[in-house]
């Protein structure tokens, strides 16, 4: 179904809409004030851009640097080139280790490999620990954004959902109550995991580290619990060197929610003595965006949520409108280079306002990826024929002045004069909800023609 | 300076008080303008929708009509952008490079190229400032909430010479208003919401007269304005700027 | 399999080499009251703030802060209160009842209020989360303005593991109402000496 069906549904309810609406542009509003308290930020999100645009020109040396320095230091590095070696890495890790119960944080990664349905299929439990992604997982929904996954959920229905899994006594949706008896479940989980699944939100050439961020706490509790751990990472979260965390982790955080910093952002360099630690360097259509010119830069993304935050249109139409892994602005420019067909209404769910752009602290050129998408998509997609066939004559009409003047002179004599019922059928979506202009008598043309005879 | 007059197609259709008022103002201003009567669209709406190669006739054809002149003037902020941005589609010769360079938005063009103010405007109402996304994103016509920069914006400047004129502040200063071009109709549902949080705003406020410098923001506004009789009107900033007691 | 085909897809398809920016630090340099604004975002952040003159006060105020602590780790000399050794060999989920961990910070940044805690400071790595409160001591001269001061700072350390903390944990997942106290310490204090 495409964005606009979806966004259609999700705004029946414009109570929900409004909430929805409202709760992302708090998160916005708090991210603006965090911003004007940095001095220099506008020189971080350059420098941030630029150091970004340097990994992406050096990759392949900075991985190779990077594995080299991880195994040094007793990390166990694997590769993996799509989504199912992805996952079947990780399942022979964990077979090795006849883990069963897996707690995992937040990893946009293995939401985009799909991989808890993989290893629940293998008889492996897998729990998300961040307590939004808990939430959408009792749910069985996919979340719906990449650092709020539960944002679409009022506290009612986590009440709910709560009641139902956790046997919870009913509190009106007490997010104090909801979030110590989720603490008291997810604990017990820890401590009972046998391998810890972790995201990166960055990897160190340098020094062949890699850094987690989170405010719950709740990668690390799952890390330094469990003797195995696996951190699963796209090839582009790597930057060269460790001072470089000084640029990214003052703009992800202040960014994703306002913060000037998560609460915890973990430094692994090796395992505990007597553990392991895996990581797995994904590729999954990477490198292929890598050599798309025009969308190389949405490589760029810190996976900080602003975009959508800022969206008027996501804010409006909910994540799961977007139907793909990672919504709202930057989804609708990576998403399109893994299944064009598929994802072909994304590039569209945009006015092209260009907020996007201005938050990302990456300072990926959003607004203009998805212009340049729409063209890709017209090419390569069938598009409906009238739709086609329409276009293609106004871009014909459009370079010949006397006949577009005409039709125009005759569609304003049509808008004028032809009944209500006609003019807003159902053909007419403007119509729907919006009147027509008032049509004048003559048009700017015929006035100044007129004025120039008579002047 | 010889000033070639764009009047995009819808405003020519649609709204030719939008352009009368333009045109005076520029004349009072006393800039030596000429109206090059072939004129059809520049393109925009075929960009947007991912045909834009569909759109090079009528590319050429504008730069057809406006090469003669020093300096090209639109009252309408987003097809001003689409020249600037999206004329890299045509073979960059030195008649398509000196269009490209030298198209201004109104307000830009007052403020910018001529540095001068308005004299003897008066118009004494509560006014809301659209600031419509491709003007002030796209071509700078003020600072943009997102950016941590000095804030700015030429169309304020313009308004606040106007006598009487009472400009009222919104609680969301630059979000999107859904028009969007297309994106009205393929995304109709949620062009129609973000309109509607976009007027109650400017309900919230006080406001009596919504303006701003791309007629076709407003033209979306209007609409809903109008279906749900609302007590507010549009109109656009060249009319404003041109109103006199 | 995977390594060989992902690296040669990137040398097909990556750019020219873009210089890597060098950073011009003094941008960010700030005229500001470091410990003040350390004070100010620790706060903010969720966390508390106490000083002490002298650091033979600091059993006594820790008392003040945390009077029903009964399971305490002490991992400092500074003080007395520890209920429970622990060691290299210590199993993590032994620590699962513990009320209170004193540890030191080594420095802290002033422009976002955390602390950079490292292995060096808890020889168990979950110390810090599993614990219910958290106590980190810490010296006010140690203070860094900002990020990229405090990479320098950590630059020559041994790398194992280690983190900067701001705050307890907290998260606001449920209908954006920030609750403090997720799956980490409910509580951290900070105290200046």
């Amino acid at each position: 179904m495409s964005h606009s069906k979806k966004a259609k549904i999700f705004n029946k309810n414009e109570d929900k809409v409004n909430w929805h609406d409202k709760a992302l542009w708090f998160v916005r509003e708090k991210r603006d004030v965090a911003a004007n308290k940095v001095k220099g930020w506008e020189h971080l999100r350059d420098y941030a851009s630029g150091i970004k645009a340097n990994v992406l020109s050096n990759l392949d040396n900075y991985l190779v640097e990077f594995e080299s320095n991880a195994i040094k230091n007793g990390i166990k590095v694997h590769w993996a080139s799509n989504a199912e070696e992805h996952n079947t890495i990780v399942h022979k890790i964990l077979q090795k280790h006849n883990a069963k119960n897996i707690v995992k944080s937040k990893s946009m990664l293995t939401e985009e490999c799909h991989l808890n349905p993989y290893l629940e299929a293998q008889g492996i439990e897998v729990v998300d620990t961040d307590l939004g992604e808990y939430i959408v997982q009792i749910a069985k929904e996919a979340p719906s954004h990449i650092v709020l996954p539960a944002i679409h959920k009022t506290k009612e229905e986590v009440d709910e959902l709560f009641q139902e899994h956790l046997g919870t006594t009913p509190s009106n949706g007490n997010p104090e109550y909801l979030t110590n008896e989720a603490r008291k479940h997810l604990r017990s989980k820890f401590l009972n995991a046998d391998a810890a699944i972790t995201g990166v939100n960055f990897a160190v050439a340098e020094t062949g580290g890699f850094v987690v961020c989170t405010n719950e706490g709740n990668a690390d509790m799952g890390a330094h619990l469990a003797k195995v751990h696996i951190a699963c990472m796209g090839i582009e979260k790597i930057i060269p060197k460790e001072e470089h965390l000084g640029i990214f982790l003052c703009l992800l955080a202040r960014s994703a929610t306002g913060q000037p910093i998560t609460t915890y952002s973990s430094h692994f360099n090796k395992p505990i003595e007597g553990n392991e630690m895996h990581i797995v360097i994904v590729d999954n259509g990477r490198t292929e965006q890598l050599n798309r010119e025009d969308f190389r830069s949405s490589l760029h993304c810190i996976r900080c949520g602003a975009c959508m935050n800022t969206c008027p249109i996501y804010r409006r139409s909910g994540g799961h409108s977007y139907d793909a892994t990672i919504p709202g602005p930057i989804g609708s420019i990576l998403s399109p280079g893994k299944d064009l067909k598929k994802h072909s209404s994304l590039p569209f769910a945009s006015t092209l306002c260009g907020s996007c752009t201005n938050v990302c602290p990456v300072k990926i050129n959003i607004h203009e990826q998805l212009y340049k998408w729409r063209q890709i998509v017209v090419k390569d997609v069938k598009q409906p024929f009238v739709k086609k066939v329409v276009l293609k004559i106004t871009g014909w009409l459009m370079a010949r002045p006397k006949l577009f003047n005409l039709l125009g002179k005759s569609g304003r004599f049509i808008l004028k004069y032809a009944p209500r019922f006609v003019v807003y059928s159902k053909l007419n979506a403007w119509g729907n909800a919006r009147e027509l202009p008032k049509i004048e008598k003559q048009n700017f043309n015929q006035w100044y023609k007129n004025r120039n005879k008579n002047g | 300076m010889k000033v070639g007059l764009f009047i995009p197609c819808y405003i020519n259709q649609l709204y030719p008080n939008v352009a009368i008022a333009t045109l005076e103002l520029l004349e009072k201003l006393n800039v030596d303008v000429y109206y090059p009567l072939n004129q059809t669209c520049c393109g925009q709406p075929l960009g947007n929708s991912g045909y834009e190669s569909d759109a090079k006739g009528a590319c050429q054809l504008f730069v057809e009509n406006f090469k003669e002149y020093d300096v090209v003037v639109g009252p309408s902020g987003s097809c001003v952008h689409h020249i600037v941005e999206h004329f890299d589609l045509l073979p960059q010769t030195e008649e398509v490079k000196k269009i490209r360079n030298n198209t201004f938005e109104l307000c830009e063009f007052i403020v910018k190229v001529l540095g001068k103010k308005i004299e003897g405007a008066s118009f004494p109402h509560k006014v809301g400032l659209h600031k419509s996304c491709h003007g002030l994103r796209g071509l700078k016509l003020g600072s943009c909430s997102e950016k941590v920069e000095p804030y700015f914006s030429i169309e304020e400047d313009l308004l606040n010479e106007v006598e009487g004129l009472e400009l009222m502040s919104l609680n969301r200063k630059d979000e999107c208003c859904g028009f969007g071009g297309t994106f009205s109709v393929f995304e109709e549902a949620i062009s129609v919401k973000m309109g509607k949080d976009k007027i109650q705003d400017h309900l919230d406020n006080g406001v009596e007269i919504i303006t701003g410098a791309d007629h076709s923001c407003l033209m979306h506004l209007e609409g809903l304005i109008n279906r749900n009789k609302q007590p507010i009107k549009v109109m656009h900033i060249a009319e404003i700027l041109n109103s006199s007691l | 399999m995977g390594r060989e085909a992902i690296l040669n897809s990137i040398k097909k398809n990556k750019p020219e080499l873009v210089n890597i920016p060098k950073i011009d630090i003094q941008l960010f340099d700030e005229e500001i009251d470091l410990v003040e604004t350390f004070k100010n975002n620790v706060q903010l952040v969720g966390g508390s703030i106490a000083e002490i003159n002298q650091i033979n006060n600091l059993d006594s105020e820790i008392k003040k802060l945390y009077p029903n602590a009964k399971n305490i780790v002490t991992h400092i000399p500074e003080s007395n209160l520890g209920t429970i050794e622990i060691t290299n060999e210590t199993t993590p989920h032994s620590l699962k009842n513990v009320d209170l961990t004193i540890i030191k910070g080594e420095f802290g940044i002033s422009e976002n209020g955390a602390v950079w805690i490292s292995e060096d400071q808890f020889p168990i790595r979950v110390l810090p989360f599993i614990t219910n409160d958290l106590v980190i001591l810490l010296q006010k001269e140690s203070l860094c303005l900002h990020m990229y001061n405090a990479y320098k700072k950590i630059f020559d350390r041994r790398r194992t593991f280690g983190l900067f903390i701001s705050g307890p944990s907290k998260t606001a997942d449920i209908e954006q109402c920030l609750v403090i106290g997720a799956q980490g310490a409910m509580n951290l204090t900070v105290i200046l000496v």
